[in-house]
């Protein structure tokens, strides 16, 4: 029997330890992924214990330090136009930003996922009616459907996250079918079903797993979407109100400083940049990795 | 009463250049416990009765109104599909020609051995993870308990379709069908696969069908060989009936292209010549008579019946009735 194991000469082992060396040493992440990983890590812990850090409320008034620069007692990143400490109102803006960030993405996913699976699965009559709810709704312009909301819900964390989600879901319900459509014609699929699996088993059991990878790659994707997305809403005020604080918002209120308190819009501004960016180093680095296994696995 | 009967198996699809025949009034019946070779090229309409035996025909298919498929009595294209599907798995099972696509990579193999003993006989996880090492260990996968926990990707081709077979018997169904096992296999790895199936359907007393292009791989595994030709049985036989005495031209053509370790060397291979129908518009007349050598107006004009002649059954208005020489 040709796949029974045999004892290995210690030559052949020699070599196999090297090549699992190797292997490994290839699926390190490497400082391109740790480095961005670790700022993102400090941010979200940092953006979640905020009340607790012992620093000034974001919308508590220092008249002694109005318009303080960064590296004053009591105020590290300095105080805004209302001497309002910067770094308390950047790590609290931080909860808007990384809320929207991960939850529009989730919303637009989860929906697109759904509608993904069914017609890539089912084909017929229900991937023709996916097609044109898709096909309508990426008709509808944007950037109106996220104005018209905050008009209308203005204001509200949720309403911000809800109407984000939405613009996502097209884009996620076309690569869940692509993918669907791929892995449903696949002999296991056909091998569950010999064996007596039900339609919904077999979505969840089979395929789901499978289009989890790719799919998390386009979430990486859409997380610096929506913060960036929620900046620029926040900066035109229609994200959430004043005096809740927001990134987009902070450097909006710090424009007509510029000249003379520029950290004001700056220490915001580069947050989010070095954020953002964080967030599309890091999701690079899973990409890459997720493309090397799936090579691996097939 | 045998365990599989199939009646009048008529399985069409619509093409862009019109209905597709590609199984076309097939007969036959499979004893407990017996092994049953279906053998025919690519084409001829085995895998789809297969698929049709399962009940996993695509939705396009069309089946023909007169088709009855029975196991162990119970009509199954009148079971409503929940019943079927504890019919598959549990009282029939499949196992597929590629075993590299056959198991789901995400999955560990104790998983998806686990997956039917559970759906089927409502074990819990640790149970089924017992039983999966011990199935694993009787399809002769080395370190059964390491392997468990594995990914397919980790296994060779082999060991795939070892696990294949694992998770096809995990339920002891009554009937398994093997179509093309070892087709995509190495052909060292194709004996061991092949010796495998064999004992297990011994052991278990599981009726068997082994599908293959391949007469050696039906040779003394087969009790009796079902020859396909364009969607029909064109001539079934005992096995040892049939590599005696083919009477069909087809079974003979087939039978006289398996090169002989007696021959001598650069003798060249016997080969038929022309290419398998088209069956959008099949020849009138028999299927095999343009490629037929002793094909007369008859064959031409009118296509043969199955005769029933006792054990051995052919489709053939010209049947060689003396020994193949």
């Amino acid at each position: 029997m040709a796949d029974v194991a045999a004892p290995m000469p210690a030559a052949v082992e020699d070599r196999h330890a090297e090549a699992i060396a190797a292997h490994r040493r290839r699926r390190r992440l490497g400082p391109m992924f740790w480095i961005p990983a670790a700022w993102l890590v400090v941010l979200i812990l940092a953006a979640a214990a905020a009340p607790w850090l012992g620093l000034a409320p974001p919308d508590e008034i220092d008249w002694m330090a109005i318009q303080a620069p960064p590296g004053v007692e009591n105020h590290i990143l300095g105080t805004d136009v209302l001497g309002r400490d910067i770094l308390s109102r950047v790590l609290h803006g931080a909860r808007v930003s990384l809320t929207v960030g991960f939850a529009a993405p989730a919303i637009g996913v989860g929906i697109g996922l759904a509608l993904g699976l069914a017609a890539g699965y089912f084909r017929g009559w229900v991937d023709e009616v996916v097609g044109i709810l898709i096909d309508a709704w990426l008709a509808i312009p944007g950037l109106a459907v996220l104005l018209l909301f905050s008009a209308v819900f203005g204001g509200s964390l949720s309403m911000v996250c809800l109407s984000l989600g939405l613009l996502f879901i097209p884009a996620a319900a076309r690569i869940t079918r692509a993918q669907t459509l791929s892995y449903a014609n696949r002999e296991f699929v056909l091998a569950a079903r010999a064996m007596g699996a039900s339609d919904a088993r077999i979505l969840l059991r089979e395929v789901l797993p499978n289009i989890v990878w790719p799919l998390m790659a386009f979430v990486m994707i859409d997380i610096p979407i929506a913060i960036v997305v929620e900046g620029a809403l926040s900066f035109l005020g229609l994200s959430v109100k004043a005096p809740t604080p927001s990134w987009g918002g902070m450097i909006a209120e710090g424009r007509e400083h510029i000249e003379d308190s520029s950290w004001i819009s700056l220490i915001p501004t580069a947050v989010m940049f070095v954020t953002v960016l964080s967030f599309n180093l890091a999701g690079d680095v899973i990409r890459r990795r997720f493309a090397d296994t799936r090579e691996a696995a097939l | 009463m045998s365990l599989l009967e199939v009646e009048n198996a008529r399985v069409a699809f619509p093409t862009a250049r019109g209905l597709l025949t590609a199984v076309d009034g097939v007969s036959l019946s499979v004893d407990e416990g017996r092994v049953l070779g279906i053998v025919g090229e690519s084409g001829s309409g085995k895998s789809v009765l297969s698929r049709a035996i399962m009940g996993l025909l695509p939705r396009s298919a069309r089946t023909g109104e007169a088709m009855r498929i029975r196991l162990g009595g119970r009509e199954l294209g009148a079971l409503p599909e929940r019943e079927l599907r504890r019919l598959r798995g549990r009282e029939m099972a499949m196992i597929f020609q590629d075993p590299m696509t056959a198991l789901n990579p995400v999955m560990t193999l104790g998983d998806q051995i686990g997956e039917s003993l559970r759906l089927h006989l409502g074990m819990g996880r640790r149970q089924a993870r017992d039983r999966s090492v011990e199935l694993l260990a009787a399809v002769g996968l080395p370190q059964p308990a390491t392997r468990v926990d594995q990914h397919p990707h980790q296994l060779s081709g082999g060991m795939r379709q070892r696990v294949a077979i694992a998770i096809a018997l995990a339920c002891d169904p009554r009937l398994l069908i093997a179509d093309e096992p070892t087709t995509a296999l190495d052909v060292t790895v194709q004996h061991g696969i092949l010796d495998l199936l064999q004992a297990q359907s011994r052991e278990r007393g599981m009726a068997m069908i082994l599908i293959t292009h391949d007469l050696g791989v039906v040779a003394g595994r087969a009790d009796e060989v079902a020859v396909m030709y364009a969607g029909r049985v064109v001539e079934q036989a005992p096995t040892r009936a049939l590599f005696a005495a083919a009477s069909m031209p087809y079974t003979r053509g087939l039978l006289a292209s398996i090169p002989r370790i007696e021959d001598a060397p650069g003798r060249r291979l016997e080969a038929i010549g022309g290419r398998p129908p088209d069956l959008v518009s099949p020849p009138a007349g028999c299927a095999f008579s343009p490629r037929c050598a002793h094909a007369s107006d008859l064959c031409r004009r009118q296509a043969p019946g199955l005769e029933d002649g006792g054990a051995t059954r052919f489709a053939c208005w010209h049947p060689a009735l003396e020994a193949a020489e």
